[in-house]
């Protein structure tokens, strides 16, 4: 008699393994004028892994997304204290090249933001600031962007089109295809699917989740049901504060404070 | 972990609140069906113990119930963290309870193989022995609706001194059988009651442990065997 043949498991129930931190947050604190949003943050971002940050609105998860690209430095009364090492390396440092660290870190919004141009043309914009390419290689990195983002086979017919004549969703893959070009190492994603419908959000997860082979991914959401679909790691942020950071289904199964278990119970406030 | 308060949104508390009365209702019935039984058992009224067999019914028209709001709370309301622990913990109480019931029914088939009359001498250990039982199974029902991690603890606890009574009714019924065969039919019959007593025990054991980690999210520690 054949025995019934045993099916491998995935072995996600073994002991979870803490890769490396490829963004280390330390003691960052962060300040709009006088008003603190953000108080002594420490966090350890796995590279090629995808961390969702959670926490009601106002408790400086978007805050700390600006922090880690440098965006509030463009407002003088906005300063962040502590640091942020990536790979080690302090990116708050003054010493950290602003040009540098855009093209190692890209950012992707909750409202799509194509350029109004061609689709050709928004992909092709930032790889052309940063890189001297001939006409063919330039071809083949926005096919490999388009490709990378899942959005290839929509538009490789109509490369020339407006970026406005596509779907929400297109548009946000589109945005998603522009960040990729330029081959950053960190990818930063603001609540990028509220504005989607259903498919489009689940097109979005799938590519995240294909996407976290080669990127460090951050995502800060409000659906906590897309952080527990997409991430593996999960930081619950309240008041500026760090409240817990964990496996993301320890997170979601067992978590270890009881601000996070309110929270994501749906027994907040 | 306390659950310090209620969901913002209110008819999720409902919904929690209306399986945990599912299941402790479920509780109630397996509970009054073990005494039941037990007391037909000792008064040998079959024709109680033939409706207490009929009545099963209605608990697993509970577990099925018990089911579907299970499967209905987890696609409408995606329960997380302890409210997700609770909810799969009640699934499988369910089903336990559900067990619990049929040893209940198990000993009320056997009342009419008991002679009518007549003192059976190691009887008189049984309903000592389904007191605990269903005492165990009260407050292990007790403990998931109060989700009270302690009380559960001291069921488990319980289930040793269980052992023990069945260990000893097992003794006295071999004595009693060697004395004359004529009592091997009644004693085999309460040695089944007695092994059903004692599995009851044990599924309020598991119950137990299924309500531990609900309220805590850690596994209870089981002594080594």
């Amino acid at each position: 008699m054949t025995l019934i043949a045993e099916r491998p498991l995935s072995t996600a129930a073994e002991a979870p393994v803490v890769p490396p931190a490829k963004i280390a947050v330390r003691d960052l604190d962060f300040f709009y004028g006088k008003a603190q949003a953000l108080t002594r943050v420490d966090l350890d971002m796995p590279a090629n892994a995808v961390t969702a940050i959670i926490g009601p609105s106002g408790c400086g998860k978007s805050t700390l997304l600006r922090a880690i690209n440098r965006i509030y430095e463009l407002y003088p009364e906005q300063r962040a204290v502590g640091e942020i090492l990536i790979e080690g390396e302090n990116i708050l440092s003054p010493h950290y090249g602003l040009s540098r660290l855009r093209r190692c870190i890209g950012m992707v919004f909750q409202k799509p933001t194509p350029f109004a141009t061609t689709i050709r043309k928004n992909v092709a914009f930032a790889l052309s600031y940063y890189e001297r390419l001939s006409k063919s290689e330039l071809a083949d990195r926005i096919e490999a962007a388009l490709r990378q983002a899942a959005l290839w086979d929509e538009v490789k017919d109509k490369l020339d089109a407006s970026a406005l004549s596509l779907s929400g969703g297109q548009q946000q893959r589109l945005c998603i295809a522009r960040t990729l070009a330029v081959k950053p190492e960190v990818v930063l994603l603001d609540e990028p699917t509220s504005a989607l419908d259903p498919i489009s959000t689940a097109k979005i997860e799938e590519l995240i989740h294909e996407l976290k082979q080669s990127f460090t991914i951050v995502i800060v959401t409000h659906n906590m049901q897309q952080a527990a679909r997409v991430s593996q790691r999960t930081a619950f942020f309240h008041l500026g504060e760090l409240v817990e950071a964990g496996e993301t289904s320890q997170i979601f199964t067992n978590p270890h404070v009881q601000r996070t278990q309110d929270y994501i119970t749906g027994r907040y406030g | 972990m306390q659950q310090t308060h209620g969901h913002t949104l209110k008819a999720f508390d409902q919904d929690l609140g209306e399986l945990r009365g599912l299941i402790v209702n479920m509780g109630a019935f397996a509970q009054a069906a073990i005494e039941e039984a037990m007391r037909c058992l000792v008064e040998r009224d079959t024709s109680a113990a033939a409706e207490l067999v009929q009545a099963d019914e209605q608990l697993d028209e509970l577990e099925t119930e018990a089911e579907r709001r299970v499967v209905e709370l987890i696609a409408l309301r995606a329960p997380m963290a302890d409210d997700l622990r609770d909810v799969i913990a009640a699934l499988k109480i369910a089903g336990v309870v559900e067990r619990i019931g049929d040893y209940a029914k198990n000993i009320a088939r056997r009342v009419r193989r008991l002679p009518p009359k007549g003192e059976i001498e190691p009887l008189s250990l049984l309903p000592e022995m389904a007191k605990i039982a269903s005492g165990m199974v009260h407050d292990v029902l007790v403990a998931f609706d109060q989700r009270d991690p302690v009380l559960a603890q001291s069921v488990c606890a319980r289930d040793d001194a269980l052992d023990d009574f069945y260990e000893s009714i097992f003794r006295t019924l071999l004595t009693f059988m060697m004395e004359s065969p004529q009592n091997i039919g009644p004693s085999t019959t309460l040695l089944f009651v007695a092994k059903n007593l004692e599995r009851i025990g044990d599924h309020a054991t598991n119950i137990a442990e299924m309500v531990y980690f609900a309220a805590t999210g850690e596994r209870l520690a089981t002594p080594a065997e």
